[in-house]
């Protein structure tokens, strides 16, 4: 088919073309053929990716407020943002969130993974079951866990005094030893299914004639998880991590509901920071700023994360 | 043989599609005259209480059709208004007239001058209530939004369980509260103050506690911090804070409360103070008329140097993109009409505007709503005794003295270091505003 059309485009033109005319050498046409059809593709990427990403960084340099054009005033939002308090707790905040709940959920979701894997009973059913906080709405899934947390109400203090397993209730979200601590429980339960799924998806293509092998080798089943499953699935994991490091990265939700950055700045983390500045105190050049100092954070846990990875495929 | 019934098929496709186009173009402004005719309203109406929201977007409605207006109304909670209010403006799609307290898009000249509207209301309707025209009018004597009401914080009480203790209330000072909230209380299923110290615009009610200490943040021109120059004030405040966080009035949690809270721990019946608008009031009238009857609603005690009770309002202005700027402004007025006002008010959380709505029933009917003209006629602006601008608005929103306490309480820093770290933040914002 491809062909066909090729040779529909060289002959027509040649039919068509007036005597004198000279004729494009076969590699100008490729060329030009070439950016013709890459063309479209450059626009797209230049407008919704290129265009927004440089605009963000021309603002973190102005004094771009809502309503105004905003001008040039150099470093000073970043200086500004330095001072803030909070930018520090952000920064090891974000971090601490990013790296913990992506641990957590690479983890819980391989042990589901794993489970879900074997020939159990009602295991189509777990399967869906499984995808039911992630396909949740978040604000629901928050609201319900600030409601479990609860000191007054909530069902975990309930359990645990009722159980005996402590005098009088925790507040869970407003004590600075466990707030974080509890947004990123909250995070990895409605998050971990992501990894769970995907991680499923990649064990059933590994073909069961290997497992057979190893069995008859004498390998036990830690043996077969370490040697065949998890290397059959490098490139999946690389894949999760790599997206859920960006996702848990920019997660707004859980603080934004659980805490709201608190107690103090506990929680605080560089989105809420950004959505502080730009869209409560309407100062978007302060925003972008924010978004600015976070990226080198951002792309260096992605390097990290990625050329680990590659390192254990090759 | 294929190729050229295409290319046939291709043609006789876009000839007919170009006449299907050009005939159809030609015939619009024949086909339907009235959508051409009717001038496109869009209206973003404050969400909060059901009742109320309710019957202003039914009186818009019905103003639309008897103006045959094309209206589009959108319900924005209080807290969504700035993000979505910020994207749309960046975005160039605004609405034409908006409900907030609108004082941040006109520190940002984002708003129609409606001095006029102003001028005329007072004129017609007997004059403003109170020091509403200080909310409105700005020092070069133009207005460019109108309230339509006033709301604010109030001590709400259980006076059932105050009675029980043999005290009588209301507290007259704020260290009366305590004491009674002490005595009142009944550990651990009612706790004595709902209030929250947490990172929502909720907690600067300690501000005004402060303020009522004699503490102030800013000078006479809202221009440069001089919070430093209270410090004794400060202390004596913070002397009282830590008596409150040490009594164990607080329940636990109040470092993380959003701005719901302290509103649904009074409705379960677990505290025996808040401060909160009356929108409380109006949901117990419907759901729990029993703890309603139980309630008392009572202007904010006193501090040892003055009494700071600051209320806020709801205000319409038009944004100064509309097109439609005469008949926005026909809106604002008729939206004013004292008939209509009094069926909004006795539904709704507002305390009254104008002298012509002070002689409403339902400012009687109801003994909650007593409360509300009381606040109307003696409420100072939001921030006073400081300059209600956009530096002391960002200091609020960034709840910065709560946020102190919270270094005090959460982090365990001295009271020197919070202060200092409080003093930076307030002289880094009005800074940027100087």
């Amino acid at each position: 088919m491809a062909i066909t059309q090729r040779s529909a485009t060289v002959v027509v033109p040649v039919g068509a073309a007036p005597r004198g005319a000279r004729r494009l050498p076969w590699f100008r046409r490729e060329a030009l053929e070439g950016i013709g059809l890459l063309t479209p593709t450059a626009l797209i990427l230049f407008g919704l990716v290129l265009y927004p990403f440089f605009y963000a960084i021309w603002l973190a340099f102005t004094d771009k407020a809502v309503g105004s054009p905003g001008s040039f005033v150099g470093l000073a939002n970043f200086r500004y943002v330095l001072g803030a308090p909070q930018f520090s707790a952000a920064l090891v905040n974000t971090a601490v969130l990013t790296v913990s709940a992506v641990a957590i959920k690479f983890v819980l979701g391989m042990a589901v993974a794993v489970v879900l894997n074997q020939q159990i009973r009602g295991r189509n059913f777990f399967r869906a079951f499984l995808l039911l906080p992630w396909v949740m709405p978040a604000f629901v899934v928050y609201l319900v866990w600030r409601w479990l947390y609860d000191p007054l109400s909530g069902l975990i203090n309930y359990g645990l005094l009722d159980l005996g397993l402590i005098g009088s209730p925790i507040a869970f979200l407003s004590d600075r030893s466990t707030a974080m601590a509890s947004v990123i429980v909250a995070h990895c339960w409605r998050a971990f299914p992501f990894f769970a799924i995907s991680f499923l998806a990649g064990m059933q293509t590994i073909p069961q004639e290997m497992y057979d092998a190893a069995q008859v080798d004498g390998a036990a089943r830690w043996q077969q998880f370490r040697h065949i499953t998890l290397p059959s699935l490098y490139h999946i994991i690389g894949v999760v991590l790599m997206l859920s490091t960006i996702w848990t990265a920019n997660a707004f939700e859980p603080v934004y509901l659980l805490t709201g950055g608190g107690p103090s700045d506990a929680t605080v983390v560089y989105t809420l920071l950004a959505y502080q500045m730009g869209m409560v105190n309407m100062r978007l050049g302060e925003a972008a700023a924010v978004s600015m100092l976070f990226l080198p954070l951002l792309v260096g846990l992605i390097l990290v994360v990625t050329s680990l990875l590659q390192r254990r495929a090759h | 043989m294929a190729r050229p019934a295409i290319r046939h098929t291709r043609r006789e496709f876009l000839k007919t599609s170009a006449a299907l186009a050009a005939g159809a173009g030609a015939t619009l402004p024949f086909a339907a005259p009235a959508v051409g005719q009717r001038p496109k309203l869009v209206y973003w109406c404050y969400q909060f209480l059901k009742s109320s929201d309710d019957a202003r977007m039914n009186f818009a409605q019905e103003w639309a059709k008897k103006n045959n207006v094309d209206l589009q109304v959108t319900l924005v909670p209080l807290k969504e208004f700035l993000p979505k209010i910020t994207a749309a403006i960046e975005a160039k799609a605004t609405p034409d007239i908006v409900e907030s307290n609108a004082v941040e898009l006109r520190g940002r000249g984002q708003l129609l001058d409606v001095t006029d509207i102003y001028q005329k209301l007072e004129k017609t309707y007997g004059g403003w209530v109170g020091n509403a025209h200080k909310f409105m009018l700005e020092p070069d004597r133009r207005v460019h939004h109108i309230m339509f009401g006033f709301q604010g914080f109030m001590l709400m009480t259980r006076d059932d369980l105050i009675r029980e203790a043999g005290l009588t209330p209301p507290p007259a000072t704020w260290v009366d509260m305590l004491a009674y909230a002490k005595k009142a209380q009944k550990l651990p299923r009612v706790f004595g103050l709902g209030i929250p110290v947490s990172n929502q615009t909720d907690s600067q009610v300690w501000e005004d506690m402060m303020k009522s200490y004699g503490a102030r943040l800013a000078d006479g021109a809202g221009k440069r911090v001089i919070l430093g120059d209270h410090k004794k004030e400060v202390w004596e405040f913070l002397d009282y804070f830590t008596d409150v966080w040490k009594s164990g009035v607080l329940p636990p949690g109040v470092t993380t409360w959003d701005n719901t809270m302290n509103n649904s721990t009074f409705q379960s019946g677990k505290v025996v103070f808040i401060l909160n608008p009356i929108t409380l009031s109006l949901w117990l009238e419907e759901n729990n008329p029993e703890l309603l009857a139980k309630t008392g609603h009572y202007t904010y005690p006193r501090g040892p140097k003055e009494l700071v009770h600051p209320v806020t309002f709801g205000s319409r202005a038009i944004l100064k993109y509309t097109k439609v700027p005469e008949l926005a402004k026909q809106f604002l007025w008729d939206s004013m009409e004292p008939g209509k006002m009094d069926r909004e008010y006795s539904v709704s959380q507002w305390g009254p505007v104008l002298k012509a709505y002070l002689p409403f029933d339902v400012w009687k009917k109801k003994p909650f709503m007593k409360g509300l003209v009381e606040m109307s006629l003696r409420g100072e602006p939001q921030g006073w005794p400081d300059v209600f601008n956009d530096a002391w608005r960002e200091q609020f929103t960034n709840t910065t003295i709560s946020r102190m306490l919270q270094r005090l309480v959460v982090d365990n820093w001295s009271r020197d270091k919070a202060f200092v770290e409080t003093l930076d933040t307030l002289n880094r914002i009005y800074a940027k505003y100087a």
